[in-house]
């Protein structure tokens, strides 16, 4: 939903009058749109408006975050890519519609290669499987053993196809070789909200939500996806330390345009979240969410959307990666 | 957080000089809305919506809340003074409303309203307080199972509380649901019934839907009648309720609160259903069931206190499960979103100062709004004589306005235009549009539930079974369709609601 838009209907005539060139040097004259592709409260929507404050604080100018949730990401993405290129409209979000459902979603409305303009990845953390009170497992050799042992029966919650949850729990049972049914939700709030009642077993997903819980013991955590532990659960395990050799995923949130976006906006919205994403507070604050700053350059971006894509690719063609 | 330190923080938040002017600005909006036949307040809210964007979320809240509370007192000043209801839910208060006015008793018909809801909507903020943290801390046991029970309870209410045939609300209901399908799929990202229509891609805005058969259908049907509709409007004489009608209405005000109180509750019921069944209770135990229909104070005071207090209560499954049981609570809950807020268990915990400083609010809203309505009721009694050919062109900008800044998107607005003359179309053929604007709302919330309470049990359908708590609400909604099909109930159901009619 976009907001304050008419208040500032009548300037919005004019600067849609006075033309690209002219926009691009006054930018941003007028309240910019932040599609914030997941529901209010999860990690990727907390980046969103972490980085519209920023940006508001900045320009003295509106950074207005609109929720757009659902399809893991899709909606939010198709959206981008029907809004002017002007510079007033741009979305952050996990990697799931800036590059893996390209690959997954086989109806998605749009190509994120194509349609897309990368700004910046701003942060990345790994993914973290967490287990309800009542879980079956508590590692991940548990995990393989119950899955083993109940064939089909294990459920795992991730915040949508092609997130990195859904894509860490596919490799997780292709190098153990058991199934897993893979169970979509919204985003991170509704599938925290199952695990702590214990209607779904296992999560996958970005850590922040279940931080707090897990050390208030409401949950537990089961193992994180990168090659070393999360500071902040010095008690977790790695997936690989846990015998899954190798194995590592990385989850990352970016900000991206629409196509054809002026790439002078481009490099100050890019240039503003590296300044202060390098800033102790902000380094302190992405700590304490399991969060590590990235702040790649729109260029860099691109490269990660393509070997992302390209790293998926296979897991589709072998059939794990399929929305459900 | 307790209780008390909850509602001490509610204070402190509710009584900021910008929440209280909000406050008020709510509840008399709220007012001329309800005094104003064919506007109504999701009509209202939907058009304000843009405008609270730039307010703080606890502001917004206080104010769009309180133009639906104020609305039901507004209501009934309508109903008694000319036998026009304001809004739906005073529908039942000209049975007897507007008879006392005839007898020259309008002043005591409309304090009786007045005090009615004022109690009633006290009661139903204490009721808020005990209850929402209670139901915040049960929202856990809710699974998906359960959660897709309680909207197939919601849906059912408000079908087969809906007047005219079942067979109609059915099929609205079902219109509802197929519309609520338009868009991309949750999960898969699949375009459904889109037509190639990029447009249609992230389905159809509930708001432009809402304005559409609401704002713009109600403004086509009344210009129909508009040369008709100046009624006469009612003398108010006294005010104050003589002893004999204090000791007529104390009773049916406990009661018409107590049964607003649970029915605001029940997702899909709302306050119409509550102040229909205030009344039917009224009827059944008054010593003299004669006088009602003939201007007996108790079917003025009951309902009202029922709307009242339900209009409270519908906010508890809104405000701790994120579940709309009405039209208006999806709005909130959408006012809720775009200021970043997730309506839920967690919003206790999270947003406290928003929570109890709403619940805070409310209760200082219920006393403007009884002093509002009981000295002030001359201007509004005025304000009804506004010609309505000064009054639709409004309507009609300012909805589209509001439609318009939702996405900056001429199709929504187009789209509205169409929601309109089907709004007509259903008010000529007698179809309430309540059941499809509900289904509209509930039915992805539905799909997604029951995608994924399958995907979970792995096909296994009895889980809506092996939960006691999802057993229970659909043997309700179960039963509830069961008294429809006896023809002793049905008898009932069309008596009563031919009688609100």
């Amino acid at each position: 939903m976009n907001r304050r838009e008419f208040i500032v209907l009548g300037s919005t005539a004019a600067v849609l009058a006075s033309g690209k060139i002219a926009l691009a040097e006054t930018w941003p004259s007028k309240p910019v749109t932040v599609i914030s592709a997941y529901p209010p409260g999860g990690t990727s929507d907390i980046i969103t408006r972490l980085v519209a404050d920023m940006l508001t604080a900045k320009y003295g100018q509106q950074f207005v975050v609109e929720n757009h949730a659902g399809a893991a990401g899709a909606i939010a993405g198709g959206r981008l890519t029907r809004s002017a290129a002007d510079g007033y409209t741009f979305m952050i979000s996990g990697s799931a519609p800036i590059a893996a459902n390209k690959v997954v979603q086989k109806n998605l409305a749009y190509d994120p290669q194509v349609d897309f303009t990368p700004i910046s990845v701003i942060a990345e953390s790994p993914a973290l499987l967490s287990g309800s009170p009542n879980a079956p497992a508590k590692s991940i050799q548990e995990l393989i053993a119950y899955a083993k042992a109940n064939p089909g029966k294990l459920n795992i919650g991730n915040p949508g196809a092609g997130t990195k949850g859904h894509i860490a729990a596919a490799l997780i049972g292709q190098i153990a070789g058991v199934e897993i049914n893979h169970i979509p939700y919204k985003g991170s709030p509704p599938l925290l909200a199952d695990l702590l009642g214990g209607h779904i077993d296992f999560a996958l997903d970005a850590p922040s939500n279940y931080l707090p819980h897990i050390h208030d013991n409401k949950i537990h955590g089961i193992a994180v996806t990168s090659a070393k532990r999360l500071p902040e659960l010095p008690d977790v395990q790695t997936v690989a330390e846990q015998g899954l050799e190798g194995y590592e995923q990385t989850l990352w949130f970016g900000a991206v345009g629409p196509k054809d976006m002026p790439a002078d906006i481009v490099n100050k919205i890019y240039e503003a979240i590296k300044e202060w994403s390098g800033t102790p507070e902000a380094t302190a604050k992405l700590k304490t969410l399991g969060l590590t700053r990235v702040a790649s350059s729109p260029e860099e971006m691109s490269g990660i959307m393509t070997r992302e894509i390209d790293s998926i690719r296979p897991l589709v063609e072998a059939g794990l990666v399929q929305p459900t | 957080m307790d209780i008390f330190s909850g509602l001490m923080l509610g204070l402190s938040t509710a009584t900021t000089l910008s929440n209280f002017a909000y406050c008020f600005v709510g509840v008399l909006l709220g007012t001329a809305v309800g005094v104003l036949p064919g506007v109504g307040p999701i009509a209202t809210i939907s058009m304000l919506l843009p405008f609270t964007f730039g307010l703080p979320v606890d502001t917004a809240m206080i104010m769009l809340a309180g133009i639906f509370y104020g609305s039901q007192y507004g209501g009934s000043t309508t109903a008694i003074l000319m036998n026009l209801p304001g809004e739906a839910s005073s529908v039942v208060t000209t049975l007897d409303g507007h008879e006392m006015a005839k007898q020259g008793k309008a002043g005591r018909a409309l304090a009786a309203a007045a005090i009615g809801s004022f109690f009633a909507g006290s009661v139903g903020t204490l009721f808020i307080v005990i209850a929402a943290p209670l139901l915040a801390s049960l929202a856990l046991t809710f699974g998906p199972a359960e959660y897709f029970s309680l909207i197939v309870l919601g849906l059912i209410t408000s079908m087969v509380l809906t007047s005219g045939s079942l067979l109609t609300a059915f099929g609205m209901a079902l219109f509802g649901i197929l519309l609520g399908m338009i868009g991309t799929d949750i999960n898969s990202g699949a375009a459904r019934y889109t037509f190639g229509s990029p447009n249609l891609l992230d389905g159809l805005d509930f708001v432009v839907v809402a304005t559409g058969i609401f704002g713009l259908g109600d403004v086509l049907a009344n210009l129909e009648n508009e040369s008709n509709r100046m009624a006469g409007v009612a003398r108010v004489s006294s005010l104050f309720p003589t002893r004999e009608d204090w000791k007529r209405m104390v009773m049916p005000i406990l009661r018409g609160t107590g049964i607003g109180v649970l029915l605001g509750v029940l997702p899909g019921a709302g306050v119409l259903l509550a102040s229909f069944s205030a009344y039917a209770l009224e009827k059944k135990v008054s010593r003299h069931p004669e006088e009602f229909g003939k201007g007996a104070i108790e079917g003025v005071a009951a309902p009202e206190a029922a709307n009242n207090a339900a209009a409270q209560t519908c906010f508890i499954p809104m405000l701790t499960l994120g579940l709309p049981g009405t039209a208006t609570m999806a709005l909130m809950i959408g006012a809720l979103v775009v200021q970043g807020v997730q309506p839920g268990p967690e919003i206790l915990s999270q947003q406290p100062a928003l929570f109890w400083g709403l619940i805070v609010s409310m209760w200082i809203g219920n006393l403007m709004l009884l002093f509002l309505n009981l000295p002030l009721v001359g201007i509004w009694a005025k304000l009804i004589s506004v010609p309505y050919h000064f009054l639709f062109p409004m309507i009609c900008v300012f909805t589209t306005i509001g439609v318009y800044s939702i996405s900056n998107s001429v199709f929504d607005v187009y789209m509205m235009a169409l929601f309109g003359a089907l709004g007509y179309f259903f008010k000529k053929v007698g179809a309430e549009p309540a059941p499809l604007v509900l289904a509209l709302i509930l039915g992805p919330m539905a799909e997604e539930y029951l995608r994924r309470a399958l995907l979970i049990s792995q096909g296994d359908a009895s889980v809506f079974f092996t939960s006691p708590l999802s057993l229970g609400t659909l043997i309700v909604a179960g039963l509830l369709l069961l008294s429809i099909i006896s023809p002793r109930f049905r008898k009932v159901r069309e008596e009563g609601l031919q009688e609100v009619d």
